[in-house]
């Protein structure tokens, strides 16, 4: 099985401070951690092991800056066979639909049966890129998906929808699914991994390798442009208790006990 | 005159509260860009989802088809393209669910009209479509501008605008015929499966201790549980630790999870992120204990504590405890 | 000249660091602190993904790095848990080091992959009850009897004894050899020999997931395949490990700095006392920017004791001076962490107190740090 996987190269936020930078459109990234977008390390490890099963080749590809590499040397010692970066000046800026364009261009070149993404990014969280590859490509598509089966040149999908339901889908191959979180357990980077990739290329496409032009694509070709970023207003004022560990769970036990919780 | 589009949500038989939230929002735009609200039905007897959405839009478009009873992204995007196509509404809404997502990205592309996703807000400023989407797991609000066009798709968040009851605005119910014709070609929706229901209800707990990310390893499960005893009430958690598998998925709360309205939340290293929040941010009393002082969880909290949880938790558990038996 | 860290290098601190970071949880370092037990599980899941076999070739099963590779996960390790890296890092100690220098074809197929896979534990047996920093005359003897020897005597402080599947012997063999130490050879003992004992030692003050023993030797009978290498070259073939060991324990102790002021400086920036963060006051401020300083220095200094080594120039004075240094650094910086703790620092659920217990043994194992003075003081008196 012929698999492509898109991933992205992200700062991690969850736990670090984020501040809007003086153009008040970006965040400052100087200090941010980059790595590969959580959902992508799950669709990432679930190519390498559909791999392990049914045999064939994975094809790790990104859209952005040559700083994406550290990502791409990940998913090669992981277990992708060869990476692609898409990078030119002209990207810059694309949302969630230019990247797709991107992405597209590139990917009907190649041979595949199936094209893995993230459900969604951790930076932007556009949820977007996938389904609208596959519209471009014209193959069917099923979103957010936590398993993964075939039988002949079918895809057996199980969505996950709110409250913990799941829908099982059928769909003819190629197709095109975006993996939500806890589908599989992604590996560790080994050392083997590691000295494998080193063999393995990390082959750069630009605007006109891809036959693009610079209106399709960045800000020109996106649908979204940012106008100002700002931290969210709170939604009621909440009450930060202070002091030691001591005092602090005190107050909380006071709240409790004045509120017959206990 | 020129529609603002609802797109109806529904499942196994119920219209998705989602719904109804788009349906408030959308009356309001559609008022202020002196539009009509239109509800958009796919479905199979889909009569009485219908008689409902009338009570909240001027018009409410009804497609039936056995073929539309249960979501499939490729026969709804056949329905639904050559609806828009044909009315050109100014606006289609539709929720930023497993539903929205499946199926507005395609849509949009099919159509070549502009999409933003995950919003939870937007207006028109002038011919500008604004809309308003939280970025970094909800750290950053973004305002972005869409690119000019004579129509949209925009997806919402769930749980972002309240549903206002109001007067019944007496839609009139129009169906038209399914445009199928041709056979659903690549994909087929098959079953609906429930992953086996847990011990606990967590939706009848009066206090839930939630745990997220913050708890970094197995290991420290037993002194969350512990807690959670000594309050007489029951451990519940976000995605990660779901993902990892320290608690089964009965116990999640947020919106691929529960949602609970328990008399107390403490919320222990739990950023926040929005799945999360929308499945607890209406509990009575929410405590939130988180270093980081900007975690998301405080935007919904009633108390915090900005202290890393494992100094709290041990002492919290000994008062708790002391406190209980005081009581007794 | 480049000072920078290849992208593959690169690659693999940051394939340890997820692994630590990951694994080497602070509970399972605080219940292996208390219990004085191997990690053999995480010792065989990090071998699993090559970390432990970094300097051994990949005929062997090994992962075909140099020294200075080795340097990076051990550092990463000892970031994140000095005992349960020390422990991870040292399963495969010495033996697979002297059989790949001296060993024969036999020896090396039987010994590397095996300890390569993390399927065995290997370790030195060099140290006497007598003889610690003085291995010029050992007590334990190797008699040669028939084609083959026996060995009878007693080793002290031997890493990983208690759970080694082969060991590395010293053994005097020709007690008459002036100096003596022209009379030391190198013997390889196999756990379960007749006449093997080990017994383990206990209430260490650091390291303690990094178990150590007391093996005694009583008329074991080895063949001459155990021979390591030549007959009565054991001495200098040992010193020739050291010196890539002790590049190894200087990166140990970098690791060890490392960790506890990366916990120092977030406990520094949330701890708040007179309403401002204490990061603030100029008193831990200096002191954690005097720390930092100090583990750049000796990261500095051991990676180039590294680099030399693995382009085949070991210089024994730079290798002394990155273990005599960086353990200075880590004893320093660990010490100090505790006192950015203030009073909690001095608990063992805040861990500094840990690493600075850890630290020390970097100034005594592989050479004291008076030893390695020596070192320096003798190659200074020879090139100045």
């Amino acid at each position: 099985m012929e698999i492509i996987v898109c991933i992205k190269h992200v700062p991690e936020t969850a736990e670090a401070d984020i501040t809007i930078d003086e153009s008040g459109k970006r965040i400052e990234v100087e200090d941010l951690v980059f790595d590969i977008n959580e959902w992508d390390d799950y669709a990432l490890e679930e190519a390498v092991q559909l791999k392990e099963k049914l045999g064939g080749s994975v094809t790790a590809m990104t859209v952005g800056s040559e700083e994406g590499d550290s990502t791409l040397r990940k998913c090669l010692a992981r277990g992708a066979d060869r990476a692609i970066r898409l990078t030119d000046k002209a990207f810059e800026g694309s949302d969630g639909y230019a990247t797709a364009k991107i992405l597209h261009r590139a990917i009907k070149e190649l041979p595949y049966d199936l094209i893995l993404t993230g459900a969604q990014a951790g930076d932007d969280g556009y949820a977007q890129v996938g389904v609208t590859l596959a519209e471009l490509l014209g193959v069917p598509h099923a979103t957010m998906v936590k398993k993964v089966e075939f039988s002949g040149d079918q895809a057996r999908v199980n969505r996950e929808l709110e409250g913990g339901l799941e829908a099982v889908i059928e769909m003819k191959l190629p197709a095109l699914i975006t993996i939500q979180t806890g589908i599989n357990e992604p590996r560790y980077v080994s050392i083997m991994g590691i000295r494998k990739a080193k063999s393995k290329e990390i082959k750069v496409l630009g605007l006109k390798e891809l036959g693009l032009k610079e209106d399709e694509v960045g800000k020109a070709g996106s649908w979204m442009t940012v106008e100002r970023m700002f931290v969210p207003p709170v939604e009621k004022e909440v009450e930060i208790l202070e002091g030691t560990s001591d005092e602090v769970t005190t107050k909380i036990t006071d709240i409790l006990r004045a509120k017959g919780l206990i | 005159m020129t529609e603002l589009f609802v797109l109806a949500e529904h499942r196994q038989g119920e219209i998705r509260d989602v719904t109804f939230e788009l349906l408030t929002k959308g009356k309001e735009l559609a008022k202020k860009t002196s539009t009509d609200l239109t509800a958009i039905v796919l479905g199979h007897n889909a009569g009485n989802h219908a008689k409902r959405l009338a009570d909240h839009a001027k018009r409410v478009l009804v497609i039936e088809d056995p073929r539309l009873e249960n979501f499939n992204s490729e026969a709804y995007q056949m329905v639904l393209s050559q609806l828009i196509s044909q009315r050109k509404p100014s606006l289609t809404l539709m929720g930023h669910t497993a539903f929205g997502v499946d199926l507005a990205p395609s849509l949009a592309t099919e159509l070549n009209l502009p999409l933003a996703t995950d919003c939870v807000d937007l207006d028109f400023e002038g011919e500008t479509l604004t809309v308003i989407r939280q970025v970094y797991g909800g750290k950053v609000n973004v305002k972005a501008r869409v690119r000019k066009s004579e129509g949209y798709i925009v997806t919402i968040r769930p749980a972002t605008f309240e549903t206002e009851e109001g007067t019944p605005l007496g839609g009139k119910i129009v169906t038209i015929e399914s445009p199928l014709s041709e056979d659903i070609e690549y994909k087929r929706f098959i079953e609906y499966v429930q992953p086996p229901a847990g011990e606990v209800d967590i939706t009848a707990a009066d206090s839930l201790i939630g745990i997220g990310r913050g708890i970094k390893d197995a290991d420290n499960m037993p002194m969350m549980e512990e807690l959670a005893a000594t309050l007489g009430g029951v451990l519940v958690c976000s995605r990660p630790i779901v993902d990892k598998e320290w608690l089964p998925a009965d116990r999640q709360v947020g919106t691929s999870g529960k949602t609970v309205k328990p008399k107390l939340y403490i919320a222990v290293g739990i950023s926040g992120a929005f799945q999360h929040l929308t499945g607890m941010k209406n509990s009575d009393l929410i405590i939130a204990i988180n270093k980081d002082p900007k975690a998301p969880i405080f935007r919904v909290a009633d108390y915090g504590v900005v202290e890393d949880l494992f100094k709290i938790v041990p002492s919290l558990k000994s008062k708790i405890s002391e406190a209980r038996e005081a009581h007794t | 000249m480049d000072f920078d860290l290849t992208e593959e290098q690169k690659d693999i601190k940051k394939a340890a660091r997820e692994f630590c970071e990951k694994e080497l949880t602070p509970e399972l370092a605080i219940e292996f602190d208390k219990k004085e037990e191997f990690p053999i599980e995480l010792y065989r899941k990090a071998a699993k993904l090559g970390f432990t076999s970094m300097r051994f070739p990949e005929e062997y099963d090994g992962q075909g790095y140099g020294i200075l590779e080795d340097c990076l996960v051990t550092e990463e390790m000892c970031r994140v848990d000095p005992g349960l890296g020390v422990a991870i890092m040292s399963g495969t100690f010495a033996l697979p080091d002297l059989v790949l220098t001296h060993g024969t074809e036999e020896q090396k197929e039987k010994y590397i992959p095996p300890l390569s896979r993390g399927e065995k534990v290997s370790a030195g047996a060099f140290t006497e009850p007598e003889h610690g920093s003085d291995l010029s005359l050992m007590d334990t003897t190797a008699i040669k009897k028939g084609d083959g020897w026996v060995i009878n005597g007693d080793k002290q402080f031997i890493t990983n004894a208690p759970v080694a599947d082969s060991f590395c012997v010293l053994c005097q063999t020709s007690p008459d050899a002036k100096p003596t130490y022209r009379g030391e050879s190198l013997f390889t003992v196999d756990k379960g020999t007749d006449g093997l004992d080990v017994t383990k030692l206990k209430d260490k003050m650091g390291i303690r997931s990094a178990i150590t023993g007391a093996v005694s030797l009583s008329d074991v009978a080895v063949t001459k395949d155990n021979l390591l290498g030549e007959l009565n070259k054991g001495f200098y073939y040992v010193l020739e490990f050291f010196d890539g060991s002790r590049i190894a324990v200087a990166a140990q102790a970098v690791g060890m700095a490392q960790g506890a002021f990366e916990r120092a400086f977030r406990y520094a920036k949330e701890r708040k006392q007179f309403g401002s963060p204490i990061i603030q006051f100029q008193g831990i401020s200096f002191k954690l920017a005097d720390m930092a300083t100090k583990i750049q220095t000796a990261r500095l200094l051991t990676h180039k004791a590294a680099w030399m080594f693995d382009q085949g120039k070991v210089d024994p004075m730079l290798t002394a001076m990155a273990k005599a240094y960086a353990s200075r650094v880590a004893m320093e910086v660990t010490d100090e962490a505790i006192q950015v703790y203030g009073g909690y620092g001095y608990l063992a659920d805040y861990h500094v107190e840990r690493f600075h217990r850890c630290a020390k043994i970097t100034e005594i194992y592989e050479g004291t740090t008076e030893m390695q003075k020596l070192t320096i003081m003798r190659y200074l008196l020879k090139r100045m």
